[in-house]
């Protein structure tokens, strides 16, 4: 099945580009991380909002810092939030779902749904800022505001599928040959959900980084380091007085990335949908 | 609901800032705490303190702020109507226009025209919201573009100073709405349209207009207006949240804002309690337009 | 000489667009007189509802290619109406059956509503005598209420009383050809003998041609007269229902009539099945396609093919018949 989406992902070319996109992308990440870009975020190497130069290519902002090399280093950021989130939400969802989806109708399933419901009606703001407090100011209250609140999607279409996947007759089968429960749905059904995970995982990283730079903007994002959020946030002011380094910068990474991640999700979403053969 | 108030009086009251500290001086002797404990309540138990909490939610006696001493329903009623006024607006024209576009892009499904309209709702889709904003204003309000809107503020005295002052947020969120309805809504429009009612009425001579804006969007009011519905509560608080603290508009986002930077209790449970109550109400009224719209709930 | 109600001749359709397409009906030509019924029988896949949903125009702009001499009710050519010309067309001069009542009717709208509109549309605006209308057309498919059937919803409805309700939405405008595709097959036995007793007498009342598509030949014998063969996209054999039972000319119509198990042999035989399988659409033989399977074929089966004389009402597509 992998091959034959590989296949399918190759012959589209929106769906390739976001490929290509993202590996640049995270290719710039992995150097930063590794120490090789982006390291003289914090220094501050020129005059403030020195314009396009070749020592500075994108500029500098209001403390004379290098923007390049801010964005460079706000792309790790990115990642590290997205992929945090991402790994944890769907963990978090995954379990939840299949869970429930396990034990349909019965109390955990209740409980479970009643949970996704109550997360679902609370404005994510407002939920995001009453962690922020409660876990007093740390730089992990972004991250936990988003896993605490992403999951629950993931754990619907889980969910869904595990009870679809039930009726089935090969979990009957595995039954039948006594395997245990819970430990049948982690070994074959959860193998049959992955497409679905993956296309999910992929927004919920959209997401992730979208809402980190809305959270860094209000004050409750990334605490230390620098983000493409703080630099937007940073660029609101200096835009009025014409300074448009920080916003071009980080504004057009973040919509490249996006940009680049929305093509692969539509693209991995055709690709994995067993229905298109047959249509 | 109750679920709601629970959630964020665990989160925000309970676990939330002590305020102990903060009215006492310096080095406070063990009298003096216990003292100032009792009199805000905290050394009362907590389901106690949760049972005070609902009350005062439906008593609609939301105490006063923390930061000014004004009593927290005055200041509700006072900056809702602004926030309202602010969103609906683009609300209102971000699901028209998606809808009309979904609709369209279902119509043509696979033509150049679908293809063209989806492309853009993922660029759409891809633009930040802070980015939208920043580049409308750019555009609109500053001398290097158009500069023919205010960058912020809210006052408003009119129809033309409304309409002065609501522009560029209406634009930032239809924009930054626009490809989420659009795809949102030519998914659920697709659907309809492979039908096999759809057929019959193509089969007797139905124009497409009385196929889609009679049968078509009939059928698929359900999950449209359940969208509308449910989305109406964080469209009010979430989106005005940032329009407002961007735009410096005196809505409930702002107030909201402030409460969170500066941590004023009283504010923001009010503001919680307030959205659980408005997606109480969006319940309520979808489950009344579900039974109007769809004969098979209406009659049992 | 009449004019028939119906005239379809050279009607041919492929899926798919370039070198890759494939041709799922080949050349129909089949004519319908005023009052007669015809059924057009075939295994399921085997072009009848492509043959009925190109006759109307229903198939997709994209990916589906039609070509006709020409489709004539009441000898006008339909063919080549542009799409708003063919809107007057469908509904009032040519109406369809479809086969799911279930789904072929708009949940939200009540059966009253959905005929009048169909009424209005094509003959008379005036609210208050489509309504008229709709209620006379609910009464002639056989209902006693007809008001309480005009208010209910479609899923208020039995399967037998939804069909009804769709015939009656077919007939409100009295056209000249129904098209009715598997109308009973949804329904059990009991309320099929009523449904199709409803269609005849409507038809011998209006005297409205229809073509009645089934892959069941029983019901085809009890409501239509003549019938017509489909194997493979194409027409084999025309001929009327007596002369199928007790001639079939064609080896793959014999064929098929020797599936029926028979009811009330005295010792269950075996139930036989025409030997090898339907070749696929995007793979058919050369020459007649039914020869690989035929006990009586001989090699110019292969080389060429075998036609059937365009409008005649009998004829075979065979060299060999039987």
């Amino acid at each position: 099945m992998m091959r034959e989406t590989w296949q399918r992902l190759k012959s589209d070319p929106y769906g390739l580009s976001g490929l290509i996109v993202v590996s640049v992308f995270f290719l710039i990440a992995s150097c930063v991380w590794s120490g090789l870009l982006g390291q003289g975020w914090y220094e501050v190497s020129g005059t403030r909002w020195e314009g396009i130069s070749a020592e500075h290519w994108f500029g500098t902002n209001l403390i004379g810092q290098d923007i390049l090399q801010r964005t460079l280093f706000g792309t790790a950021t990115a990642f590290e939030v997205g992929l945090t989130v991402t790994i944890c939400s769907t963990l978090l969802g995954t379990v939840m779902g299949a869970l429930s989806g396990w034990y349909n109708h019965s109390w955990l399933d209740e409980i479970i749904l009643w949970l996704k419901g109550v997360l679902d009606a609370i404005p994510f703001y407002l939920f995001a800022a009453a962690v922020a407090f409660a876990l007093q100011g740390s730089p992990w209250a972004m991250h936990v505001a988003m896993i605490v609140t992403f999951w629950t999607t993931t754990a619907r279409i889980i969910r869904g599928e595990v009870i679809r996947i039930k009726q089935r007759g090969f979990i009957e089968a595995a039954r039948a040959i006594g395997l245990p429960g819970l430990k049948t749905v982690f070994r074959h059904v959860l193998p049959n959900t992955f497409h679905l995970l993956l296309v999910q995982a992929s927004i919920v990283f959209v997401a992730a980084i979208n809402t980190e730079v809305i959270l860094s903007f209000l004050g409750l994002g990334i605490q230390d380091g620098v983000s493409w959020g703080l630099m937007l946030a940073e660029s609101s002011q200096e835009v009025l007085a014409g300074h448009f380094g920080n916003f071009l910068a980080a504004g057009t990474a973040l919509f490249l990335l996006l940009m680049g991640f929305n093509l692969l999700a539509d693209a991995l979403q055709d690709a994995l949908d067993s229905r298109r053969i047959v249509r | 609901m109750l679920g709601v108030t629970f959630i964020s009086f665990l989160l925000m009251v309970y676990f939330g800032p002590d305020k102990t500290y903060e009215l006492l001086g310096k080095n406070p002797t063990e009298e003096q705490i216990r003292e100032v404990r009792h009199e805000l309540g905290y050394d009362r138990p907590f389901l106690v303190r949760y049972g005070d909490y609902l009350r005062e939610l439906v008593t609609f006696d939301l105490g006063l702020s923390d930061s000014n001493g004004e009593p927290v329903a005055a200041i509700l009623a006072r900056t809702l109507p602004v926030s309202l006024a602010l969103v609906l607006p683009g609300f209102v024209i971000g699901n028209l226009l998606g809808l009309a576009l979904g609709l369209l892009a279902a119509w043509y499904r696979g033509k150049w025209l679908d293809k063209l309209v989806m492309s853009a709702s993922v660029v759409g889709m891809s633009i930040s919201f802070i980015v939208i904003i920043i580049g409308l204003q750019i555009l609109l309000c500053t001398p290097y573009g158009l500069n023919l809107f205010p960058v912020r503020g809210w006052q408003v005295d009119g129809p033309g100073s409304y309409l002065y002052y609501v522009t560029v947020p209406t634009l930032a969120l239809v924009l930054v709405t626009l490809g989420y309805n659009t795809r949102f809504y030519r998914a659920v429009m697709a659907e309809e349209i492979e039908r096999d009612h759809i057929r019959t009425l193509r089969a007797y001579g139905a124009s497409p207009a009385e196929q889609l804006f009679k049968h078509v969007l009939k059928n698929s009011l359900v999950p449209v207006l359940t969208r509308i519905m449910f989305s109406i509560p964080f469209v009010v608080i979430s989106g005005s949240l940032l329009l407002e603290s961007y735009f410096g508009i005196p809505g409930i986002g702002l107030v909201t804002f402030n409460a969170i930077t500066s941590g004023d209790q009283p504010i923001l449970k009010a503001v919680v309690g307030l959205t659980g109550i408005l997606f109480v109400v969006a319940l309520m009224i979808n489950d009344m337009l579900y039974s109007l719209v769809d004969p098979r709930i209406a009659r049992p | 000489m009449t004019v028939p109600a119906l005239r379809v001749s050279g009607l041919s359709v492929w899926i798919g667009s370039g070198a890759d397409s494939i041709q799922v009906v080949d050349g129909v030509s089949f004519d319908i007189d005023p009052g007669e019924a015809t059924g057009l029988v075939g295994e399921s896949g085997c072009g009848k509802t492509m043959t009925a949903m190109a006759i109307l125009g229903l198939l997709p702009s994209t990916g589906v290619r039609v070509s006709c001499d020409h489709i004539e009710i009441n000898g006008r050519d339909v063919s080549r109406l542009n799409t708003a010309q063919r809107r007057k067309v469908l509904g009032r001069d040519i109406a369809m059956i479809f086969q799911q009542p279930a789904t072929a009717l708009d949940p939200v709208f009540t059966m009253g509503q959905q005929i009048s509109a169909v009424y209005r549309r094509h003959a008379d605006g005036n609210q208050r005598r489509a309504h008229e209308a709709m209620l006379a057309s609910l009464e002639s498919v056989g209902f006693e209420r007809p008001e309480e059937i005009a208010q209910a919803y479609p899923h208020e409805l039995s399967g037998g009383m939804r069909q009804l309700s769709m015939i009656a939405m077919a007939m409100v405008c009295k056209p000249a050809v129904i098209i009715a595709d598997e109308p009973t097959t949804a329904l059990d036995s009991s309320t099929r003998a009523l449904i199709l007793h409803q269609l005849q007498q409507l038809q011998a009342l209006h005297g409205t041609a229809m073509l009645f598509i089934s892959h069941d030949l029983g019901v085809v014998r009890q409501s239509c007269r003549n019938v017509m063969v489909m194997y493979c996209g194409r027409l084999i054999e025309k001929t009327d229902c007596q002369n199928l039972f007790s001639h079939a000319r064609h080896p793959y119509s014999a064929g098929l009539l020797s599936c029926i198990p028979q009811l009330g042999a005295t010792r269950p035989g075996r139930i036989s099945s025409i030997p090898g399988q339907v070749p696929a659409l995007a793979d058919l033989p050369s020459g007649c396609h039914f020869a690989a399977r035929c006990n009586r074929s001989e090699p110019r089966c292969s080389e060429s093919t075998p036609v059937l004389d365009a409008q005649d009402k009998k004829g075979v597509a065979c060299f060999r018949p039987l």
